[in-house]
């Protein structure tokens, strides 16, 4: 490379980077743990039980589930008159594979995730500073990977528009 | 003087000043990156934990003969308890008693259907079903064994008896196939034995064809005893 080839580099550098910057947003979503503070559980003990009281007479039934009712109240002000999508994640986590499923009343959406990944909830503008719902979460695990009692995490994301 | 710079001395302040433009652009890019991080971790982030603590996770059945689930297990049912003590029995002609014909056994037993999924697994009144599970969490346990309190001996009412030896099965199912969980055998002339095993987490069922050895000629009577079936997990 020669001298002056090299004298242009750095002017390209700040432009590329400039231009990344601008176009940052568009090119890719930022994602945001979105404070969920004021969410409760109704049932601040979930008992983990088999699905199916009985296993399997070749294949091995060894499902556990639980239950509990969550009432979320996310605070999504920094995104107010914004639009937005929210996921709901299920970060992997002990004791090992995990499926979350959820109903809601309708403020946020329904669905399934599988740990390690997330869902989307919701999508849209942001009008309020709170998005409230009643979510009833019904966490499945493999029995056998179950020894003793273990916490289970699950946090909303905002990815803006 | 005036002293021109040499070239070399002229190419050495070019990589010197390259070298300040790339440590400044350095700068900016750990500049940015921290500004990013941030913007990123500049939120009140958090994430909502509950605990999830296995309640009674372990439980045991065994059916020998008839026994009580709400419904089928496919379709969600629950076992029960059935305190019914089943009967097998044979009755021999006076013709070929001690011939050493062996003598199929019937029960009064009416679970011909597995409460697994309601299948007939055995024919009755030929075959006694006898099945179960253990269940457990955490990873596959030893089996639970299955064992059976036999009396020395059944017993008539004038006080003569017949070993409980004498008395035999075989094992088997509809449409089954391969090793049954609870084998053919014999029963021992008073003791505790082994007649099963039930691996955990698993369903485990077999039909019982109970025969008579008759290869002997005992008083005439009706000859009873009671054979008690354990289920014991590890």
């Amino acid at each position: 490379m020669s001298a002056g080839a090299r004298r242009a580099a750095p002017p390209r550098f700040f432009l590329v980077l400039a231009l990344a910057i601008i176009w940052a947003p568009s090119a890719a979503a930022r994602t945001t743990i979105i404070d969920d503070s004021g969410t409760q559980a109704l049932e601040p003990a979930v008992s983990l039980r088999w699905k199916t009281a009985s296993p399997g007479r070749h294949s091995v039934q060894n499902l556990m589930v639980g239950r509990t009712t969550l009432r979320v109240r996310l605070n999504v002000l920094p995104w107010l008159k914004r639009r937005g999508r929210i996921y709901l994640a299920l970060p992997a986590q002990a004791p090992g594979p995990l499926t979350a499923t959820w109903q809601t009343q309708g403020r946020l959406g329904p669905g399934q995730v599988q740990s390690g990944n997330r869902v989307l909830i919701y999508s849209g503008p942001i009008t309020s500073a709170f998005i409230e719902d009643v979510v009833a979460l019904q966490f499945s695990v493999d029995g056998q990977l179950v020894n003793r009692a273990f916490p289970v995490s699950v946090r909303f994301e905002m990815d803006e528009d | 003087m005036h002293e021109l710079p040499s070239p070399r001395a002229a190419t050495r302040r070019r990589k010197a000043s390259a070298e300040v433009r790339a440590l400044r652009a350095s700068r900016w890019r750990r500049a940015i990156l921290g500004a990013t991080v941030c913007l990123a971790a500049g939120g009140t982030a958090s994430a909502y934990t509950v605990t999830l603590t296995p309640a009674a996770p372990q439980t045991v059945y065994l059916q020998v003969g008839v026994g009580s689930f709400t419904q089928s297990y496919i379709s969600g049912g629950q076992p029960g308890n059935n305190p019914t003590i089943n009967l097998v029995s044979t009755s021999v002609a006076a013709a070929a008693v001690g011939n050493g014909t062996a003598q199929a056994m019937t029960t009064n037993s009416t679970a011909a259907q597995s409460f697994w999924d309601n299948f007939v697994f055995c024919s009755v009144p030929g075959q006694l079903y006898i099945g179960g599970f253990y269940r457990t969490t955490g990873a596959t346990t030893a089996a639970a064994r299955v064992s059976a309190t036999v009396p020395s001996a059944l017993v008539s009412a004038s006080g003569d008896s017949i070993p409980f030896s004498t008395i035999r099965w075989t094992s088997s199912g509809n449409g089954d196939s391969g090793a049954e969980p609870f084998p053919a055998g014999s029963f021992v002339a008073g003791g505790v034995q082994s007649v099963g095993a039930m691996a955990s987490n698993t369903w485990n069922e077999s039909c019982l064809s109970f025969s008579y050895a008759n290869a002997s000629v005992p008083a005439a009577g009706t000859f009873t005893g009671r054979v008690l079936y354990t289920l014991s997990t590890p």
